[in-house]
């Protein structure tokens, strides 16, 4: 009898055991996940709120890939030879790394330089003049855009809804198998979110995560601060705004920000550029017409034309330009060079799917 | 005599009363409530692609139409008892907007579901997509992008879209192009203008009754004669055939605002 009882008792206490294990293992194993989840939104220390609307478009998986795989397709375009990735490549942080202007169907050529992807959860505005103020609306403007797929949103959903391959991806993502304009643009918001780049030395440096930047880079760095960080701000380098940092004279003066405003003292004026990863993104400027950092810094230093719009922090007493000695700029470059994330162009969360063959 | 009439009044008004209270009690249920948008031109009914320039604005220029559409969103019923019903609005655009297309004949019908019951008074309208619902990313429904009212390169919905020719149009091939849209105001951009037009049409009296068993029906005009002369002036298709941004839409879009009218009820 009280053997009955004492084996009953430590069968009860292992199976107690085992429970409270068991459980704990489950609990490690969720924070595990939560940390190492790959498909979750997470805003970098260093970074301002995040403006995407995720409550209408929550990131998984499937809709990632999906967004991936239409990235790299060139089913978007109207002749079927030209993709995203075509003109944003992920080796140059998602920008053109052959182009100045890019080059769309037929080997048309573009009016602007392509910008990267990268950060795109957190700008409000995009392209050069601003004239698109959701990310889930830029691909309509590459799309229909005569000079990129010269294609119709209409035609992309018949030509998806045709194939049984997408249906599925699409019901793997969407839970339902219908194409619709909606779903494509979600799935490539999806993708283009997760593209952060957080993780230059930089970033390391700035949070304390044990990377430490030369003498130079350090100089580089204060006289960014005290030179560019009022319209390159905030660790994204933009302060969002639209002006013009003096490129050229009232008389070549660019529409820029003006075609969206209609309003003439918005021409010569462009979007600030994030300078994230800028040393590969070169060409520089809207229309590329600087192909080396050596030169841009040239112009801020004293290259900047006067116009009726351009900012007067790009003058020094009274004079254009921010004079910086040639040390100067060259310090300003290292600190740039620091911008560099080689773990977001390596990302293979972000490189070419395998595609099934068709 | 004099108590005869009293009678009379007490007797008249009780049954007003019983049948007032009946017909609260008979109509608890929910009903429809249809808006029917009807294109004209003056005083003839507006046709597509009429083979000769069939119409005349007010400056007597002759033109004709290919293509009239516009939106219809967030519609608001006032009742008697100063309350509203407030057509629901989705998120992604799937319900709360129309998309009136002179074209097809089925969509000139807009459906207010699950309307309370009672006596309204006056109907709430914007002409067009606002910002709020720009905020809220990629659209389905009536305001899916591949229907073709949405501006790429300047993200929005065209709210009032017309197209045709005029003889004295200088544009290529006579063109008339009117694409009203614009609802940006930004801070800092006091010269980014919104288009965006709310408007109350009432029924002067004429109060449409809406119950489980009657689905009455308001018959709107939109005149487009007075889309082209109006409130902010008298549009001349000789020197103003093309007209397709936010600034330059901002005459016309008020004319627009006042281009809409009751014109009778279906009960
Ligand atoms: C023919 C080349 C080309 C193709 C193809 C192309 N783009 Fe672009 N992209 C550009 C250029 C050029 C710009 C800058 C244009 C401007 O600002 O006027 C740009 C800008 C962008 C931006 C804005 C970045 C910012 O900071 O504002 C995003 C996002 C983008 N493209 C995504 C895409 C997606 C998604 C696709 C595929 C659906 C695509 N692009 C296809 C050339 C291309
Ligand atoms: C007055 C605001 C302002 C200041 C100050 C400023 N910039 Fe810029 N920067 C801009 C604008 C605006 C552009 C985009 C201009 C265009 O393309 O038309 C730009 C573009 C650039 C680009 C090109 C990026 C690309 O992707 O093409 C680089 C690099 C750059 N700036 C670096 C600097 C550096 C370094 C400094 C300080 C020496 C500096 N900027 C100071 C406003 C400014």
């Amino acid at each position: 009898m009280t053997c009955l009882l004492a084996s009953h008792l430590t069968f009860y206490l292992t199976m107690r055991v085992i429970l409270v294990v068991w459980l704990a293992l489950l609990i490690l194993s969720c924070k595990e996940q939560e940390v190492s989840n790959p498909y979750q939104f997470v805003i970098p220390d260093n970074f301002p709120e995040s403006k995407y609307s995720f409550q209408n478009n929550p990131i998984t998986k499937d809709g990632f890939e999906l967004g991936r795989m239409l990235f790299y397709d060139p089913i978007l375009s109207r002749d079927e030879t030209v993709s995203c990735s075509s003109c944003h490549q992920q080796h140059v942080a998602f920008a053109d790394p052959l182009h100045v202007l890019s080059i769309g169907v037929d080997e048309r050529v573009g009016t602007r330089n392509a910008l990267p992807i990268q950060n795109m959860a957190f700008q409000q505005f995009f392209f050069w003049d601003g004239g698109v103020n959701h990310l889930d609306f830029v691909p309509i403007n590459a799309i229909t855009n005569p000079v990129e797929f010269d294609e119709s949103v209409g035609d992309i959903v018949d030509k998806l809804n045709a194939s049984s391959f997408y249906k599925n991806q699409f019901n793997k993502a969407f839970g339902e198998k219908e194409v619709t304009s909606q779903k494509v643009l979600h799935a490539l918001s999806q993708f283009m979110v997760l593209m952060i780049s957080a993780n230059s030395r930089y970033d390391k440096y700035i949070r304390n995560e044990g990377e430490l930047l030369s003498t130079q880079e350090q100089r580089g760095l204060l006289l960014f601060k005290q030179n560019c960080a009022n319209c390159h701000s905030t660790d994204l380098f933009t302060n969002g705004d639209f002006l013009n940092n003096g490129l050229d004279t009232d008389e070549n003066l660019d529409e820029g920000r003006a075609r969206i405003t209609e309003f003439n003292e918005d021409k010569g004026k462009f979007k600030v550029p994030s300078l994230r990863n800028v040393a590969l993104t070169d060409p520089y400027m809207h229309d590329g017409r600087f192909n080396t950092l050596k030169e841009v810094l040239q112009h801020y230093s004293n290259g900047i034309k006067t116009s009726s719009t351009v900012d007067n922090r790009l003058f020094t007493n009274n004079s254009p330009g921010l004079s910086l000695t040639e040390d100067e700029q060259n310090d300003i470059i290292a600190f740039l060079q620091t911008l560099t994330d080689e773990s977001f162009i390596k990302d293979k969360r972000f490189s070419a799917p395998l595609m099934p063959k068709q | 005599m004099k108590n005869i009439f009293i009678a009379i009044t007490i007797l008249f008004s009780a049954f007003v009363f019983i049948q007032c209270t009946e017909d609260e009690v008979t109509s608890t249920e929910n009903g429809t409530l249809k808006l029917e948008f009807d294109n004209v031109v003056g005083t003839s009914n507006l046709q597509l692609n009429t083979s000769n320039f069939a119409f005349e604005n007010a400056l007597g220029e002759d033109f004709k139409v290919t293509w009239l559409s516009y939106y219809i969103s967030e519609v608001r019923l006032k009742k008697e008892d100063g309350t509203y019903f407030v057509d629901p609005v989705a998120f992604d655009g799937s319900t709360g907007f129309y998309l009136i297309d002179e074209a097809d004949a089925e969509s000139h019908v807009i459906e207010l579901k699950d309307v309370p019951p009672g006596s309204y008074t006056e109907v709430t309208f914007k002409i067009g997509v606002d910002a709020s619902q720009m905020t809220q990313g990629a659209q389905t429904g009536p305001l899916d992008p591949s229907i073709g009212l949405f501006w790429s390169w300047n993200s929005g919905y065209i709210f009032f879209a017309m197209e045709g020719a005029s003889p004295v149009s200088t544009a290529e091939g006579n063109a008339l192009v009117y694409h009203v849209g614009g609802y940006k105001t930004l801070d800092g951009s006091p010269n980014l203008v919104n288009n965006i037009k709310e408007i109350t049409l009432t029924f002067n009296g004429d109060n449409p009754i809406v119950d489980a068993d009657e689905d009455p029906q308001v018959h709107i005009i939109m005149d487009l004669k007075k889309f082209f002369n109006g409130p902010a002036g008298n549009i001349s298709f000789a020197s103003n055939s093309v007209r397709h941004s936010p600034a330059s839409c901002v005459d016309v879009a008020q004319n627009m605002a006042a281009a809409f009218n009751v014109d009778h009820i279906h009960q």
